[in-house]
């Protein structure tokens, strides 16, 4: 009877020790879809001739999720794309490689791969990318891609920014270049009848007549939101424009210059004025809401904004209202709206933030060779415009891409004009630690055009670039 | 010879009950110290062995203490220390002030007091991420509930309160953020109407341990309300006070989801509070050996008050 109770107890605590709640590990990520299991084949079981051979498995981390059906949420056409084309790739490889997508948090996808990378765990063999490069480059996430990229027949065809934006500070290519996305001004005709500004000046003088009419000039994502995730939008665009950058050329951080001064006066004058929306400075993308609304003449944003500005209302009251990401360029079609660079003073030329959105094969990815195809397979011009128009937004990185139909409407017309005639570039420039960098410039931009502005410009720059360049020493 | 064999047998037998006899506890503890070690010990050690290191392209390199020494030099550390302590001290005064008000009518006879105990609860179910939300469209410009109220020059001039926007005012001892800024002080609001139910129902249950007859007495004696509550009541359940004072301590050490979703650290700097730089500087700038660093100074700073807790509650069970 003792041995029965002794037995059941032990049992029980078993069965507790089991069920109990556990914190997720430090270091192996867990994957959001499962893998779909593989069995493995008795030693009895001998191949038939027409038995068709399981494919192996290619595993991409993408921001997208081909199972959400929600209309309404930002990733929808992403997610149409994934749905669309993951069994066209399939076809392709019948038998050969299998496309498993696991969806990850765009805030925190790049810092669970850097992690899966360090702690050896599961790594996928295709990363989308998004953002900087250097940052994956620096914690050794990311292979090395030069030679066999610059082997492979579409190499040539790629556009030198798109290249330039996958390139890292040792020279070398870490990612294969998808699309690039410029930064552009959106702009509602109503409230620039006459063309957008040209010069600081001109856009005062606009924007003060604007504000007379209780509108505001300018709205753009001036906040600290995303840990200084403004510096790879518009932040960046207004700081080039006067000339400004944040580097010195050789990987140390250089703010306290006269051109970020100019960029950062103007951007105060501006403030202070109501020439720009509050909402700028709220967060969380609040800043979309004045443009779509028609209460703000101008929106900083990346070329790939039509993804994600739908529903909008232009200033006579005519709606653009599908709720999809053809709103915008219907409005461009239209002439409600245009595409315009930033102003620049006399002699400096528009600048705009240059991000690329492409492929990294991570440090310790399995299926290199899946990884290869899958790669040669989209840098196609029948699947590059697919992926640029149904998934990131922005140019394709293939210069044959660019003569598809859907890029020959006006709102790619007009982002070509507005990107021929502005010096874009990554705003990372030389510096090795992007993500180190982020918050430190946003930060500091932002205190100095917003919360205070009397403060002394160049003791702050100079004490965040101090920041910055200790930290990397 | 059978005999002997027996009596070996026996004695194995014997030895082996024993041996499973005295060994049993081991046995039936295994799974939870396995787990334990697992969840526990395991992300510890590996938090200590990554506090002392730092990432190369090629892989990790030991520094040594060099990540507590970058960390204590970063300047928005000290802010953020400077931020922590000005939150927490809000966030207790108003949690243990609204706890205790709300305890001390629920204890009295009201009609409804189970409904009003149940709908006091709501806070407490919801998550961080959810009340940071709710706060949040209470006053973002243009829609929120009162921002109309907020943004009126009247009331708040001379231009309104943008609560999510607004600077945070001239420090008033050198560089320490006090007064706070509007957006920590929603901050402040919003994790003491989170954790209200918590400090409430742990009061009511200390009140309703104070025996009536010393209350009856108190009164008798010609004692008025406030006399009894400071004279009588709180020092006996001034123990279960130091209890809750603690969890609230240690529940607004910890938290970051109220802080992300509610302002995201901003506006600017105003709102990064401890638990909100150990996030960035571990997942958005990728700074693990650093995040560890700070990782192990807050766990320093929990085991502290965990262990004061501990000590109160032992000194209150020795006083029973």
């Amino acid at each position: 009877m003792k041995k029965r109770l002794l037995l059941i107890t032990l049992v029980c605590a078993l069965v507790a020790a089991c069920a109990t709640p556990t914190a997720a590990p430090t270091s192996a990520p867990a994957t959001s879809a499962p893998v779909p299991a593989t069995s493995v084949p008795k030693p009895t079981d001998a191949p038939k001739p027409t038995d068709v051979p399981k494919p192996k498995d290619m595993v991409f981390w993408t921001q997208f999720d081909e199972k959400n059906l929600d209309p309404k949420i930002d990733s929808f056409v992403g997610n149409e794309y994934l749905r669309a084309t993951m069994p066209q790739f399939n076809k392709a490889f019948a038998g050969k490689w299998n496309w498993v997508n696991v969806q990850r948090d765009f805030s925190k996808m790049n810092a669970e791969l850097i992690t899966a990378v360090q702690a050896k765990g599961d790594v996928p063999d295709l990363f989308q990318i998004s953002l900087d490069i250097n940052t994956f480059v620096s914690n050794g996430a990311a292979q090395d891609l030069t030679a066999w990229a610059s082997a492979q027949p579409w190499y040539k065809d790629l556009d030198s920014g798109a290249i330039k934006a996958c390139t890292a500070t040792d020279g070398k290519l870490y990612c294969i270049p998808l699309s690039v996305r410029p930064q552009v001004v959106y702009v509602w005709k109503d409230h620039f009848p006459n063309g957008y500004p040209k010069t600081p000046a001109e856009f005062i003088v606009q924007a003060a007549a604007l504000k007379a009419k209780g509108v505001s000039a300018l709205t753009y994502f001036g906040s600290t939101d995303g840990d200084g995730n403004g510096i790879t939008r518009g932040m960046t665009t207004i700081m080039a424009s006067f000339g400004g950058k944040y580097d010195d050329g050789n990987g140390r951080m250089l703010l306290n210059t006269p051109e970020n001064t100019a960029a950062i006066e103007f951007m105060r004058e501006i403030v202070a004025k109501g020439y720009v929306t509050e909402s700028s400075f709220v967060g969380k993308f609040q800043e979309e809401v004045a443009f779509k609304d028609g209460k703000a003449g101008s929106f900083l944003q990346g070329l790939n904004g039509y993804l994600f500005l739908n529903t909008l209302t232009a200033p006579s009251g005519k709606k653009y209202a599908k709720g999809n990401s053809n709103d915008l360029p219907d409005a461009v079609a239209a002439g409600d709206a245009y595409l315009a660079a930033f102003p620049a003073p006399a002699g400096k030329t528009p600048g705009c933030n240059l991000a690329a959105s492409g492929l990294i094969v991570p440090v310790g990815a399995k299926n290199l060779e899946g990884a290869r195809e899958y790669i040669n397979w989209i840098m196609t011009p029948d699947q590059n415009p697919q992926f640029v128009l149904g998934a990131v937004g922005g140019f394709p990185a293939l210069k044959a891409s660019l003569s598809n139909p859907s890029f020959q409407t006006p709102y790619f017309q007009q982002g070509a004009k507005v990107v021929a005639a502005s010096a874009c570039r990554p705003w990372f420039g030389t510096l090795t630690k992007p993500a180190v960098a982020q918050p430190i410039v946003m930060t500091a931009l932002y205190k100095l055009i917003k919360e205070d502005p009397k403060a002394d410009i160049a003791a702050a720059l100079k004490k965040a670039q101090d920041q910055y360049n200790a930290e990397v020493k | 010879m059978k005999g002997w064999v027996d009596f070996v047998l026996k004695l194995h037998d014997m030895k082996k009950q024993k041996w499973f006899r005295n060994s049993l506890p081991f046995w039936l503890i295994l799974p939870t110290v396995i787990t334990l070690l697992v969840v526990q010990v395991y992300p510890t050690l590996y938090t200590v062995w990554l506090s002392m290191q730092d990432r190369e392209p090629a892989g990790w390199i030991f520094v040594g203490f060099n990540n507590f020494e970058r960390l204590f030099n970063l300047g928005q550390f000290g802010e953020s220390v400077g931020l922590t302590i000005v939150f927490l001290v809000g966030h207790v005064l108003l949690t243990m002030v609204g706890g205790f008000f709300t305890a001390f009518l629920l204890s009295q006879k009201i009609h409804f007091s189970g409904l009003f105990i149940t709908l006091l609860f709501i806070p407490w179910v919801l998550s961080q991420i959810i009340v940071g939300f709710m706060f949040r469209l209470l006053v973002a410009p243009e829609y929120g509930v009162f921002s109309g109220i907020l943004l009126d020059p009247a009331l708040f001039p001379p231009n309104g309160l943008s609560v999510l926007v607004a600077p945070p005012p001239r420090p008033w001892f050198g560089d320490f953020p006090f007064p706070t800024s509007a957006a920590l002080g929603l901050l402040i609001l919003a994790s003491t109407w989170r954790a209200l139910p918590f400090a409430t129902l742990l009061i009511l249950a200390a009140i309703q341990m104070v025996p009536l007859e010393v209350i009856e007495s108190s009164r008798i004696d010609g004692a008025n309300g406030w006399q009894i509550i400071r004279h009588i009541m709180v020092p006996l359940i001034l123990p279960a006070l130091v209890v809750v004072i603690f969890n609230i301590i240690l529940n607004g050490i910890n938290g970051v989801g109220l802080v992300l979703s509610l302002t995201d650290g901003g506006p600017g700097t105003a709102t990064q509070i401890i638990s909100y730089l150990l996030y960035s500087i571990g997942w958005s700038r990728i700074q693990f050996g650093r995040a560890a660093a700070l990782a192990l100074i807050m766990a320093v700073v929990n085991w502290i008050l965990i262990m004061g807790t501990l000590r109160v509650t032992r000194v209150e069970e020795r006083d029973i």
